[in-house]
């Protein structure tokens, strides 16, 4: 059996891939995706320390997790339907009409 | 006994009596929801919404003892019915300037109402939270109906722009808060905040409840948008509607200051020195930042943004003392802030109906000339957010600077003093312009009777508290000492 450690630590690593994948991508939808990527890896969090503790809750929380990682992508992508409509474009290089 | 019948047993009816301002207002949400579907009548709409938050705001004060319930996921106190009758107060006066302001913009949807209402419930369901399940979907909730809010302006590019960057950083902010309740899950074994307290103290810091509690600090920095985490607050409050921007600045925030202190007082009290540092650094940087930021902003909307960054930095410098006198000085504050900052937006979405004005500060050029009710009422606001004596704003401050100095942290409070005297850079500015100038444009600016009413209480509540502060004074400190008294509960 893979000790619980190694998911945690996976589930690390999936957390700051998409922390950079919000910072370095130039495509809205790509960084639309990371954001759920991150959720996701909380999802992995959550199920491997349940395992660590012989627990329910945790798994209990992951649902909630998804149901708003859900929420937050229809949100998301119909902003970047609105946003296409009125630019045809998705790159954050030239969609920057609020600045300091 | 069969199996069903044992887990029917385990049940328990929820006490649905001190639920009752929730249940007010996910009705009305209900009720305005269908109504719009079928209907489409405006002025129905305001009036049912109207009254809904005006019937849940008084049955806050019916509920004589509080309790837990479902099955311990949900907390009613003191504290949670002090903000909870706040928070729908400052919706209410939000929600009645909805109409005039988007008829005027020609972007009305019914949607606005049963949305802020949904948002007001998560922000209700997040300051009566003990336990961090309950936290986290009051906190959603209120995110998610916020979102959206801020990017419908029909149209409007900058709106989806500024509502884009919200969902982005605001959901990599739900990512961290989670990640960091999933790390104090697996050292804890619990969500519960008296449980993780039990659990939590100095002798056995490790780096599975360090990184929680940064991770957690983290999050809730930037929900609260204290720099370095502020970078969305000034394009979603530039690109939403101005009054869905009061919303945003009022309600949606002071119910974060209020889960920050709840969330560190009961979950992590044995810890307070680590995390008052934190939230120290933190109140610094966003009064630093925050206050020189907005000095250079020609746009009024954008400078009051960043004055909300700042306005954070002051309240969250009270936790940097977490005794008595800190907690109830954030207490003071955030419920004072509800009233200086829903009357400048309020008055701002006011003076954005006039056809032309675009929110430049050149626009507020001899106001006082045209219109000197609303330049007075300005004038207060804009005094009150600087700390000036005879208005509320300076009771605020100067309980934060006195609790800042009661616990010897007088860098802070030097910070605090100096950065306040910089920001008269920018609000005196807007009075300024508004006196001593003649005006440009000849527009008249004409104002719906729910913006005078809104502006004239707001106005009042003000300077009158400001003579008298003993009454935000006295629930301040008595709700503080109901907290501190729950700590070892």
């Amino acid at each position: 059996m893979v000790p619980y450690e190694y998911y945690v630590a996976l589930s690390g690593l999936l957390l700051v891939l998409g922390l950079i994948g919000v910072i370095i991508r130039k495509n809205i939808i790509a960084i639309l995706l990371s954001t759920e990527l991150m959720l996701n890896a909380v999802n992995i969090a959550f199920v491997a320390f349940d395992m660590k503790l012989a627990d329910v809750s945790g798994q209990v929380f992951v649902f909630f997790i998804l149901t708003i990682a859900a929420a937050e992508a229809a949100i998301g992508l119909g902003l970047i339907m609105a946003i296409y409509r009125l630019r045809k474009d998705v790159d954050v290089n030239t969609l920057t009409e609020l600045k300091l | 006994m069969s199996i069903l019948e044992q887990l029917i047993s385990g049940l328990t009816f929820p006490n649905l009596y001190i639920l009752l301002p929730e249940i007010i207002v996910l009705l009305t949400a209900f009720i305005v929801f269908v109504l719009e579907l079928l209907s489409k009548s405006k002025f129905s709409i305001t009036i049912i919404t109207t009254v809904g938050l005006i019937l849940a705001f008084l049955s806050t004060s019916i509920i004589k003892e509080g309790g837990v319930t479902f099955y311990g996921l949900y907390l009613v106190d003191t504290f949670a019915l002090l903000f909870k009758a706040f928070l729908i107060m400052g919706t209410l006066f939000v929600v009645i300037n909805f109409r005039p302001y988007f008829d005027a913009k020609k972007s009305y949807y019914g949607e606005y109402y049963y949305l802020t209402l949904f948002a007001l419930l998560g922000t209700m369901i997040m300051v009566s939270s003990p336990n961090l399940v309950t936290f986290y979907i009051g906190l959603e909730l209120s995110a998610v109906a916020t979102y959206i809010l801020a990017g419908m302006f029909k149209r409007d590019y900058k709106s989806k722009e500024g509502a884009f960057k919200y969902l982005i950083i605001g959901g990599t902010g739900t990512a961290i808060i989670s990640y960091a309740i999933a790390i104090l899950y697996g050292r804890t074994g619990t969500f519960d905040t008296l449980e993780i307290a039990k659990q939590v103290n100095l002798n056995n810091l490790d780096y599975g409840v360090i990184g929680g509690l940064i991770l957690l600090i983290i999050g809730l920095a930037l929900k609260a948008s204290a720099v370095p985490f502020h970078h969305w607050t000034p394009d979603a409050y530039e690109g939403a509607p101005t009054p869905i921007t009061a919303f945003m600045a009022t309600v949606a925030k002071i119910a974060t200051y209020a889960i920050i202190l709840r969330i560190m007082v009961e979950a992590f009290p044995f810890v307070s020195k680590e995390w008052a540092l934190a939230w120290a650094i933190l109140a610094a940087l966003s009064m630093i930042i925050g206050n020189i930021i907005a000095l250079k902003q020609e746009n009024v909307k954008r400078m009051l943004a960043y004055s909300s960054i700042a306005h954070t930095g002051y309240i969250v410098a009270a936790l940097a003392a977490p005794t008595g006198i800190g907690i109830s000085a954030l207490i003071f504050y955030s419920l004072i802030y509800l009233f200086m900052s829903v009357g400048a937006f309020i008055t701002l979405s006011a003076l954005e109906k006039t056809p032309g004005w675009t929110n430049h500060i050149d626009d507020f050029k001899g106001l006082a000339k045209k219109n000197p009710v609303v330049a007075l009422a300005m004038l207060i606001f804009m005094f009150s957010m600087l700390g000036i004596p005879p208005t509320i704003g300076f009771m605020g401050k100067l309980n934060v600077f006195l609790a800042l100095i009661g616990s010897n942290i007088w860098w802070l409070a030097i910070v605090l003093v100096v950065m306040s005297i910089i920001s008269a850079g920018y609000y005196l500015r807007v009075v300024v312009y508004m006196y001593m100038y003649d005006p440009v444009k000849t527009s008249r600016h004409n104002l719906a009777p729910p913006e005078v009413v809104t502006i004239g209480i707001m106005a009042i509540v003000v300077l009158f508290f400001g003579i008298y502060p003993t009454f935000f004074y006295d629930i301040s400190t008595t709700v503080t000492s109901l907290l501190i008294a729950s700590i070892g509960r």
